[in-house]
């Protein structure tokens, strides 16, 4: 099996003026859990007056840093508060922490938040700095990862993507309940929004005058990539001609006809596979070539579509043909339970996958309007729309039968390897 | 004299033969060959008025046309220089790059026709005769420029896997595979309209039921299209072949400009395009003139490496539209000559030439369109023949009529 990486780690990541730092252990009581959104009534009227406060005195901060070029150190701290707490709240509704939150934003948590002391901001930046901010907060709100400014209900839920850490709390509520843990990756799936939505308060705020960066796994310490078998290389250098990016819509007609016409055969194909793996135990590599060149395909497209590739994508969905390029590792060994029950065990996946799928649209929307403007696909669009994409083709890898896998929910893109697991303990004698 | 000159020489020679025979069985028409159109007082048959302003009108539309076809070969001719810039931007193989370079290109053009199309408008806008907003002419033809993408892709996937297939022969079943394409369009094209609706108007039906009869063809729906809201042009078309063979009415024909007998003309001469086989013999016509079409496509691109080399496509497109514009003229003398025929049919059927007459007077005033116009638009614009010699015709009929009955 190979690596999941795109690119190893960077040693030394850029410093940000807000960062997420995450130590929880995964472990909830399922009590707390079960009762999580009544346990957290207070605090939701809490977080109201808290927010009433917070936007007056934004305002003044606002003509602060208007005049002074820097925020009263008391209003900051007043802010920064805020914004802490609104972190601690989401972690705890989205299940992405386990413990109880105070009201003040000020003890520290599993999933917290540093931001740096007030420091100069440009005049200008700031003056429009609500303006500037509105992409952000779209994305932020479409990630549902923040209680603050009231992104986390609303615009998410009116535009019907719900929001990412909306799903990912509803599919964690089941899993912590049943396993009095949170599966790993949608609790980094959490944080992600989480941190992107601090990021965007703190900006909207004027904590900061940063722009957010949408790449996913900026967490303090690292997060964790496991190995999967359906993994995603990114070899994107990030330009983007203008005249492709105006046509992008167009010219993807005649993949998404071709699509349309492969989806019949690959159907077929799928119903045999499923059949021959109950059977064998395995899917005939010939079926499962046929169908990871279709999963492979449909990934180039939609990364074409969403401006997240850059090149025209080819139509048969060869490996290592596209900069946003799928690897599939070869037929293996899968239980025949699993099989059997695939269409209902993906379920849960595709819940998270229409997230993701809202995820993807308004990246796609916001990259093709940054793209047409500069001629660049923002870094942390790319990345987000990349994670989203592979989270993607992991679900129908696995319905696909392409792999017995679930996908990883997670959608860090760049992280360190798992921990090896610890050596079962040695008997005395061994060790003498 | 190398046998594959002397084969290559053969088989040229054979098709051009082949060529000839089909275009003279495909030339026929019932209008007779010694029919003389009298000359027509333009002012004196639609009004001085009338005709300048028509003049004024149809005037700006050529110039627009013309510079609009010069920028599009002067794009053209820049992006067959340089569009194979865009090979990188491809990661389709061969053939899929082929068909993006042809993608590109086409939206390339059509974003430097979109101030000639806007202008076009304002103008049919400021005369009345289109009510078209402008934000639906520029999305509506942006949605339509996707149909087309969709058709140069089929057409450049055919073209470049015949390429890579027959090398330098593949333009001869290019052209045939091309016909059988167009063929097919037309065929499933009503089943793929909507909005069309049946008539109501049962006098109309029993009219047009009494013309099948005549005319000897049965069972082809008549139907309306709604475009009222867009135009106030009227205008009528027979399409579809076989089975799916329809005949539209826009509903700007039935608003009371016209009379019931100038509709029956209408409907007489629609019905003459399906009675004559005029849509098939369009097909053929496409398939000659894809014929001569494809083979210069292949000799302009061999110095690319052939249609099958995706460098090549940028200069084929700049060759096609070339070659569109060569052959307009030819074109359009077969339409010209397709639709007299139906003109003459409609005569022949509603024996109503006053009628004929009145309609394409009223015609004059409801499109605007110049009576007797240029004679470089005549060739390169006119698919109809003008007003004045629609009019001629009938009153030459009439003539041929009166000397007939008084011929012993």
């Amino acid at each position: 099996m190979r690596a999941v990486t795109s690119a190893p780690l960077p040693a030394t990541a850029p410093h940000r003026p807000v960062r997420l730092v995450v130590t929880d252990d995964l472990e909830r009581r399922r009590l707390t859990v079960l009762f999580r959104l009544v346990l957290a009534l207070p605090h939701l009227v809490w977080v109201t007056l808290f927010g009433m406060a917070a936007l007056t005195l934004a305002f003044v901060v606002w003509l602060a840093v208007l005049f002074e070029r820097r925020a009263p150190g008391t209003l900051h701290r007043f802010l920064a508060s805020y914004v802490r707490y609104t972190v601690h709240l989401t972690a705890y509704l989205t299940l992405a922490a386990s413990p109880y939150p105070s009201f003040t934003g000020s003890a520290s948590y599993p999933v917290d938040v540093e931001i740096d002391p007030p420091a100069r901001q440009g005049r200008l930046g700031s003056g429009f700095r609500l303006l500037l901010a509105l992409p952000a907060l779209l994305l932020s709100s479409t990630l549902g990862g923040s209680a603050a400014l009231g992104g986390w209900s609303g615009v998410a839920l009116l535009s019907g993507t719900g929001g990412l850490a909306v799903a990912v709390s509803l599919l964690g509520w089941f899993a912590s309940l049943a396993r009095g843990r949170m599966p790993r990756g949608m609790r980094d799936a959490a944080t992600y929004a989480i941190g992107y939505g601090a990021e965007a308060a703190a900006y909207a705020l004027l904590l900061t005058d940063r722009y957010p960066l949408a790449t996913p796994g900026r967490v303090e310490p690292a997060p964790e990539l496991p190995v999967h078998p359906v993994a995603l290389d990114v070899r994107d250098d990030l330009g983007r001609p203008r005249l492709l990016v105006v046509f992008r819509f167009l010219l993807v007609i005649p993949h998404l006809l071709w699509l349309t016409l492969w989806a019949v055969p690959a159907l077929l194909a799928w119903l045999a596979a499923w059949v021959l793996a109950l059977v064998l135990g395995r899917v005939p590599r010939f079926l499962h070539r046929f169908l990871a060149a279709f999963v492979r395909a449909t990934t180039h497209v939609w990364a074409f579509l969403y401006v997240v590739g850059r090149p025209f994508p080819g139509f048969v969905g060869r490996e290592g043909s596209y900069p946003i390029d799928l690897r599939i590792a070869p037929p293996a060994r899968q239980r025949r339970l699993g099989v059997l029950a695939r269409l209902v065990l993906v379920l849960p996946a595709f819940v998270l996958s229409f997230a993701y799928g809202g995820v993807l649209l308004v990246v796609g929307v916001m990259g093709w309007v940054a793209a047409l403007a500069t001629g660049r696909m923002p870094p942390g669009l790319r990345d987000l729309g990349a994670a989203a994409l592979r989270y993607q083709a992991q679900v129908f890898a696995y319905l696909f039968l392409l792999t017995s896998r679930y996908p990883d929910s997670s959608p860090v893109l760049r992280g360190r390897p798992p921990e090896p697991a610890p050596l079962p303990a040695l008997p005395a004698e061994v060790i003498s | 004299m190398k046998p594959a000159v002397a084969t290559r020489a053969a088989v040229y020679a054979l098709l051009a033969c082949g060529w000839a025979l089909a275009a003279w069985a495909l030339a026929g028409s019932v209008v007779p060959d010694d029919l003389s159109l009298p000359r027509v007082n333009v002012d004196a048959t639609f009004g001085g008025d009338l005709v300048s302003r028509a003049e004024r009108y149809e005037r700006f539309l050529y110039v627009d046309w013309a510079l609009a076809q010069i920028a599009a070969l002067a794009t053209l001719w820049v992006y067959a220089k340089r569009g194979t810039r865009f090979i990188r931007e491809s990661a389709a193989g061969p053939i899929g790059t082929g068909m993006f370079l042809g993608m590109v290109g086409l939206a390339i053009v059509w974003l430097t026709q979109l101030p000639f199309s806007v202008a076009a408008l304002w103008w049919d806008r400021r005369h009345g005769v289109s009510e078209i907003g402008y934000f639906e002419a520029i999305f509506g033809g942006w949605l339509a420029l996707g149909g087309t993408f969709v058709a140069v892709c089929v057409a450049l996937l055919v073209v470049m896997a015949l390429a890579r297939w027959l090398g330098s022969w593949w333009w001869i079943p290019g052209a045939g595979v091309f016909a059988a394409i167009a063929a097919l369009l037309i065929f499933v094209s009503p089943y793929l309209t909507e909005g069309l609706e049946p008539v109501k108007d049962r006098r109309l039906q029993q009219t047009y039921e009494r013309y099948e009869q005549a005319q000897g063809v049965d069972d082809i729906p008549l139907r309306i299209e709604k475009v009222s809201g867009d135009t106030s042009q009227a205008n009528a078309y027979a399409f579809g072949m076989g089975p799916s063979s329809r005949i539209v009415l826009w509903d700007t024909l039935l608003d009371g400009r016209f009379s019931n007998r100038e509709l029956d003309v209408v409907l007489a001469h629609e019905l003459a395009h399906h009675s004559s086989n005029h849509i098939p013999e369009a097909i053929g016509w496409f398939a000659l003139f894809a014929l001569p079409g494809a083979f210069v496509l292949m000799l302009a691109t061999r110095r690319r490496g052939g249609m099958g080399e995706p460098a090549a496509v940028p200069l084929a497109l700049l060759v096609s539209a070339v070659f569109s514009l060569v052959v307009l003229p030819a074109q359009n003398l077969v339409s010209r000559g397709m639709e007299a025929e139906a003109d003459w049919k409609a005569l022949q059927t509603t024996r109503d030439p006053a009628a004929a007459r009145g309609l394409f007077e009223e015609f004059a005033t409801t499109s605007l369109g110049d009576p007797s116009p240029p004679t470089w638009a005549y060739l390169l614009l006119q698919t109809h023949p003008t007003l004045a010699q629609r009019v001629a015709m009938t009153d030459a009929w009439q003539a041929r009529r009166r000397s007939r009955a008084l011929s012993p």
